[in-house]
């Protein structure tokens, strides 16, 4: 046993866990070092340093009464609890908790798929239950809908979207917490809570409205630490009959603030997926000519990229396009898009992509008859889970910053520009240059990213990957730019910069946490909402 | 239902007897720097091998009771580890990239599994993936084996 929990000692520690073991049976309950290891961050830059978070146990309720009588003890001992779903929060503090000797509230055993609705399209789970287990329940049942998932797919709904996270499909669903409809929360106290129409008893609507009356609080739990989510809602999008791609490329620099107005302006009519941008010039950075030009200090000028790109035959961007629909409808909707770009924007060209009916063939899944090399993750983009992406991860993982910016060229390039040339002091990848095109995952708003990666046998790496997050989180605020999600040891930093008129919303929180959960007893610290008791 | 993802190449499941006298595989397991593998008191259930690693002496191993992925464990999770790790048992070894052993040690934790043994074949390469070969065995007593 590492560390124990806050203001506690060892013989009083392991009274809590006899009455925990009490309460869920010895076997879901570990302490030992081995057993908690798969609890540690193991994408953290400060990994096996003085700053890693750890815990001092872990447990795992079989179900909600369990979940209660652990929070009951948890608050008679004032211990802080971690709750995790399925602890797969990766490049954002993965299971590992924000203070040191939390206990981690593990709640895969809660891994129930309570219902899917393919008539009224939507979805209740539990906590434990991961993209792959929703999947498999809607295709062994044959259901009519389409799950929206993050890459990879072994996280759960709950966890994600408690996470703010995304997806790759309509705009509408792409955004979880967004498309989530009505949750089941313990509270600090031990008591069980509905949102919505979940308040209401005998009511038939709790995750078709996500309101019911007065009040909603559901956005406390996201990001939040005022309670423990053991079922939540989501919004199925019925199974599309018919998916099409296309690309578009324009040539020059400055089109692409036309562009983004125009794919603006597609999404938000709901006429297309999520939109995949790019930069054709990305493959000229193995040229150290045009690299030094795409990192230059101060950002190039929009002559010289053209140029660059004219010499290399080159666009200087392009979109990926999705739709989603009976096929009349993707086709028009394809054709659409093209004639109003082509119109506004000269020497902008269209590519067919693929297109078939759904449910996709393992073939269109796989991407091999793409007529062009796309951007579009096929099975994100087609509500399949994938561990795929892994493949991709370097060294031992990675941090994540994704700023949220204006959706609009301009904002992308002074982003590009501003944050590119507060980094150079860093040894790293130029995450920001001028050819780094923003995601479009979250509904209305664009995110670009920075993801050093982390070495567990390299801590002077690590170290500076730790500083330049540290930078990155201050200049970003500098310029309006705030992190949409953080991991333990980067959310008072970026809470820090949500700082509008004195930090009147931290300040509004920590005075709901203080009359909730004075003693902190759900993950003090958690989106940098700290009680009065861990205060400074 | 028809899994939609990509076979992971695996044949039948066999018993643990029969495993024991797994012909091929076994003079493979048992030489270099698999040895570990053999090593295994109760024998192994099945083996997990990457493509990626272009070992000839693995090319032995592409028969029946061998997964063979290329670093993505997708499908293999899907069309097979789900459901055998929810039942007690099954001891599953492997000689993958570090990358999908991390995926695997992941997804074994949540089937109160855990990596028994693990022996790095080669080191990491330019992007940080090392070889290594493994054992993935229950630990929690829901899993084990009476």
């Amino acid at each position: 046993m590492a560390v124990l929990p806050p203001d506690m000692n060892a013989a009083t520690f392991s009274q809590m866990l006899e009455e925990l073991r009490g309460a869920v049976g010895a076997d879901w309950l570990w302490s030992s070092d081995e057993d908690l290891g798969p609890y540690r961050d193991s994408f953290s830059p400060v990994w096996d340093t003085a700053e890693e978070r750890h815990a001092s146990a872990a447990i795992a309720p079989a179900d909600v009464p369990q979940v209660q009588a652990i929070v009951r003890i948890a608050g008679k001992y004032k211990v802080p609890l971690f709750p995790i779903s399925t602890g797969k929060n990766y490049g954002y503090g993965g299971p590992s908790p924000n203070v040191n000797g939390s206990v981690v509230l593990d709640l895969k055993r809660l891994n129930q798929v309570l219902e899917v609705d393919d008539k009224r399209h939507f979805a209740l789970v539990e906590p434990g239950v991961s993209y792959f287990d929703l999947y498999r329940h809607i295709q062994e049942r044959g259901l009519k809908v389409m799950v929206d998932c993050p890459d990879p797919g072994w996280g759960s709904p709950i966890g994600n979207s408690l996470e703010r996270g995304i997806g790759y499909t309509m705009p509408q669903f792409r955004d979880h917490f967004g498309a989530s409809c009505g949750m089941e929360v313990v509270l600090p106290n031990g008591e069980l809570m509905r949102t919505g129409m979940g308040a209401l008893p005998g009511s038939r609507t709790w995750q078709e409205y996500r309101y019911g009356f007065g009040p909603d609080p559901a956005g406390l739990f996201a990001q939040g630490n005022f309670g423990i989510v053991t079922k939540m809602g989501f919004r199925l999008m019925p199974l599309p009959e018919y998916y099409r791609t296309g690309l578009i490329t324009v040539p020059r620099r400055r089109d692409f603030v036309k562009l983004v107005e125009h794919v603006n302006y597609l999404s938000d009519s709901s006429m297309c997926g999520e939109a995949v941008y790019g930069s054709p010039l990305q493959r000229l950075m193995g040229d150290p000519q045009f690299l030094a030009l795409a990192t230059k200090l101060g950002g190039p000028s929009d002559a010289d990229m053209d140029a660059a790109a004219e010499r290399a035959g080159l666009p200087s961007w392009q979109v990926d396009l999705q739709f989603f629909g009976p096929e009349a409808t993707t086709s028009a909707n394809w054709d659409y898009a093209k004639a109003r770009i082509l119109s506004d924007i000269p020497g902008a060209k269209a590519i067919d992509g693929d297109h078939f009916p759904l449910p996709a063939t393992e073939e269109q899944l796989l991407n091999k008859t793409q007529p062009y090399q796309t951007g579009i993750r096929r099975y994100g983009a087609l509500g399949v889970p994938s561990l795929g992406i892994w493949r991709i991860v370097g060294d031992n993982g990675h941090v994540g910053f994704f700023p949220i910016l204006p959706r609009s060229g301009e904002a992308v390039f002074e982003m590009q520009r501003v944050l590119g040339d507060a980094l150079k002091e860093f040894p790293l990848r130029p995450f920001f240059n001028a050819t780094t095109a923003p995601l479009y995952w979250h509904t209305y708003a664009f995110q670009m990213v920075f993801a050093p990666s982390v070495k567990h046998d390299d801590p002077a790496h690590n170290a500076i990957v730790h500083q330049a997050m540290k930078k990155v989180v201050a200049v970003a605020a500098e310029h309006g730019w705030g992190d949409y999600r953080a991991a333990p040891i980067y959310q008072d930093h970026v809470a820090d910069t949500y700082s509008f008129n004195h930090h009147a919303l931290r300040r509004f929180h920590e005075q709901l946490k203080d009359a909730v959960d004075p003693d902190g007893i759900i993950a003090p610290g958690r989106g940098g909402v700290w009680p009065k008791r861990f205060r400074k | 239902m028809t899994p939609r993802m990509g076979d992971s190449g695996g044949g039948p499941m066999v018993d643990r007897r029969e495993m024991l006298t797994w012909g091929i595989v076994a003079p493979v397991l048992a030489s270099g720097p698999y040895g570990a593998l053999a090593a295994v008191p109760e024998g192994l259930d099945a083996l997990v091998v990457d493509s990626r690693l272009a070992d000839a002496g693995l090319s032995a191993l592409a028969a029946r009771r061998t997964y063979t992925i290329d670093g993505d464990v997708t499908a293999l999770w899907y069309n097979t580890l789900d459901t055998l790790w929810r039942k007690p048992g099954f001891v599953l070894g492997g000689i993958t990239g570090t990358d999908a052993l991390f995926v695997l040690e992941r997804l074994a934790f949540d089937c109160g599994r855990r990596a028994v043994s693990r022996t790095e074949l080669r080191p990491a390469d330019r992007f940080g993936v090392a070889a290594a070969s493994w054992v993935i065995a229950p630990v929690h007593p829901s899993v084990v084996k009476a």
